[in-house]
């Protein structure tokens, strides 16, 4: 194969592609921390890992250290995990409760480490230690309020925070793209039972396209024979909304098509969500790395920690109904594991493609033209998803996915899709 | 008091726990998985958890019986994974004997794995991480005067497991 057969696109020019370079330069990577990340409404945790208050968790989104916190109203809210005096993180684990006292500070407050000023639960600054005699009359408690950020709880109880203090309204993120699934998860309240995290060699977006699409169905054995071979399977439909979401129809999957009917990869799967068929499947992306993925029992989320061009932090999580008896959430723990469980059929094999992606595609490396250009009606092998995603992409980073490096963002191959959601272009 | 009496002593207990978690072991390095069942009673479970802090919830990762676990096995080769090669690092930390027929046995376990597949190979292959690490809590029973495991907890200390795998702890 020559170079020049190489650099050639695949197809005419309607085929629908991307540029690597979105998922490899820093330089685009840097832009959509600042363009995307920073700007975007992100599901944080459920309401159901804070359910006591005083409790907190900690993350980080776009580089900033965030914490959310269970005040003593009950009312979670969001601040950046930052000490304002001289920039020392405040809370350094995964999770707690401030009901304890730290070693240098009361119980139910925020205490820095590193010079003791402390917070309330609600962010507002309590005590500086002698703040009198080193600042006379120049700085009150009132000036050093933790920085607050916006943050929402909704669409079953999810946690959903916003780098900025006063970002428009969750809904008017969502839009019409939860519709689907709020039947089955807004009857009743959810609750967390799965939460593992790992550390890619990919690009985030990578993982988002993967699923954003089930043509790659192909790689799993489980999900061949349980789905694509099964009927209604090609009549799975995507939707796309405004702001790069888009939401799969469901189709009954049929477990017992795994060989081995007879152990527990198969079970019958007799438990379901509310409202949902039985095994019924209904995944909804949302832009820029959420997936809530809705199949028999179990409801799985996966969110995102861009690291850097190369490098993603995925977490997953499993959840039920808070009403589950202990017997159906043994069941939906069973179910869960069997294929998203890190020793489940299919994450390892998802994993597996996307770590292939990223040492496919690395900075520096030979510029590809990445397909995005299966059409099928929106079926269930259509890359619309994948299209859907890159055209708000390009609308907030101002770059054309297919010509990252011009002047011109607008990408006219994806005009169909932004026409089918109703968005000027 | 000697093993005919009923009670083994300390050093009985031990070597019979080590001879099954050991071997055990070896087998599941070797991917032989008969040989390996071949040392499970019928009605054996066996069970992958750990603790998660971020949601204050212990967590069942992989749950199967005897059939699940034969099941998982005959299927391994239809699905995609690593080629990682595994080496099982136990040691026996105590040995205790609640019935006249049954045993307790906690090892810890360090899980290292080297890379064949993963990656740029050019690179990594041939390099050793450790994958996780842990606890093996066995029960072990007497059947017809043979000692086998009735049951295998997984305790992980490890909560990230890259990309996750096929394979059994």
């Amino acid at each position: 194969m020559t170079v020049w057969s190489w650099k050639r696109r695949l197809g005419g020019p309607e085929l629908s592609f991307v540029d690597s370079s979105i998922y490899t330069d820093p330089e685009i990577f840097e832009r959509e921390l600042e363009k995307i990340w920073r700007k975007t409404w992100l599901l944080a945790v459920h309401e159901s890992e804070l359910p006591n208050r005083y409790d907190y968790r900690t993350l980080t989104i776009a580089r900033e250290p965030v914490v959310i916190i269970r005040g003593e109203d009950d009312q979670i809210r969001a601040f950046l995990n930052v000490c304002p005096h001289r920039g020392a993180q405040l809370l350094r684990a995964p999770a707690g409760n401030l009901a304890d006292a730290s070693p240098s500070g009361s119980a139910k407050h925020i205490t820095c480490m590193f010079h003791a000023w402390q917070f309330d639960a609600q962010g507002q600054c309590k005590a500086i230690p002698r703040r009198r005699a080193g600042y006379q009359d120049r700085l009150e408690c009132a000036d050093a309020s933790l920085h607050e950020i916006s943050c929402e709880i909704g669409l079953g109880g999810f946690v959903w925070v916003h780098l900025e203090g006063n970002a428009p309204p969750l809904k008017d993120y969502i839009g019409q793209a939860f519709d689907d699934l709020r039947p089955h998860l807004e009857a009743e309240p959810l609750e967390v039972f799965h939460h593992h995290k790992a550390v890619v060699s990919t690009n985030y977006k990578l993982w988002h396209d993967t699923n954003s699409e089930f043509y790659h169905d192909y790689m799993h054995h489980f999900n061949r024979v349980t789905g694509m071979q099964q009927p209604g399977y090609f009549d799975r439909r995507y939707t796309p909304f405004p702001n790069g979401h888009v939401t799969v129809s469901s189709m009954s999957v049929k477990y017992d098509a795994y060989e081995h009917s007879e152990t527990s990869l198969a079970h019958s799967r007799d438990l379901s969500f509310p409202g949902l068929e039985q095994n019924g499947w209904k995944v909804l992306d949302l832009f820029p790395g959420i997936t809530l993925n809705l199949r028999g029992s179990a409801l799985r989320i996966d969110t995102m920690t861009p690291l850097a061009a190369d490098r993603v932090l995925i977490e997953f999580r499993g959840l039920g109904l808070k009403c589950d008896t202990p017997e159906e959430r043994r069941l939906r723990v069973r179910d869960h594991n069997t294929i998203w469980g890190p020793f489940g059929r299919n994450l390892p094999e998802d994993l597996l493609g996307v770590t292939s992606q990223g040492r496919g595609m690395q900075h520096g490396s030979q510029p590809l033209h990445v397909l995005h250009g299966r059409r099928e009606h929106s079926a269930i092998h259509d890359e619309v998803g994948l299209r859907c995603y890159y055209a708000e992409w390009s609308r907030r980073t101002e770059r054309s996915a297919r010509d990252p490096y011009s002047s011109d963002c607008v990408d006219w191959t994806l005009a169909h899709e932004r026409r089918a959601v109703g968005e000027a272009e | 008091m000697s093993s005919l009496g009923g009670e083994l002593l300390v050093h009985e207990r031990r070597a019979i726990a080590a001879e099954l978690v050991y071997r055990g072991a070896a087998h599941l390095d070797e991917r032989n998985w008969d040989a390996w069942l071949a040392l499970a009673t019928d009605d054996f479970h066996y069970r992958i958890g750990t603790y998660s802090p971020e949601i204050k919830k212990q967590m069942v990762w992989l749950e199967h019986d005897r059939a699940g676990l034969e099941a998982l096995f005959a299927l391994l080769h239809k699905h995609h994974s690593d080629h990682a090669l595994w080496l099982r690092q136990l040691t026996l930390q105590q040995v205790e004997q609640p019935t006249r027929d049954e045993l307790h046995a906690i090892s810890q376990l360090v899980i290292y794995a080297t890379e064949f597949d993963v990656g740029d190979a050019h690179v990594e292959s041939g390099s050793t991480r450790i994958f996780a690490v842990g606890r093996y809590h066995d029960r072990l029973r007497r059947e017809n005067g043979c000692w086998l495991v009735a049951e295998r907890y997984v305790q992980l200390d490890t909560r990230q497991v890259g990309i996750g795998t096929h394979n059994i702890l």
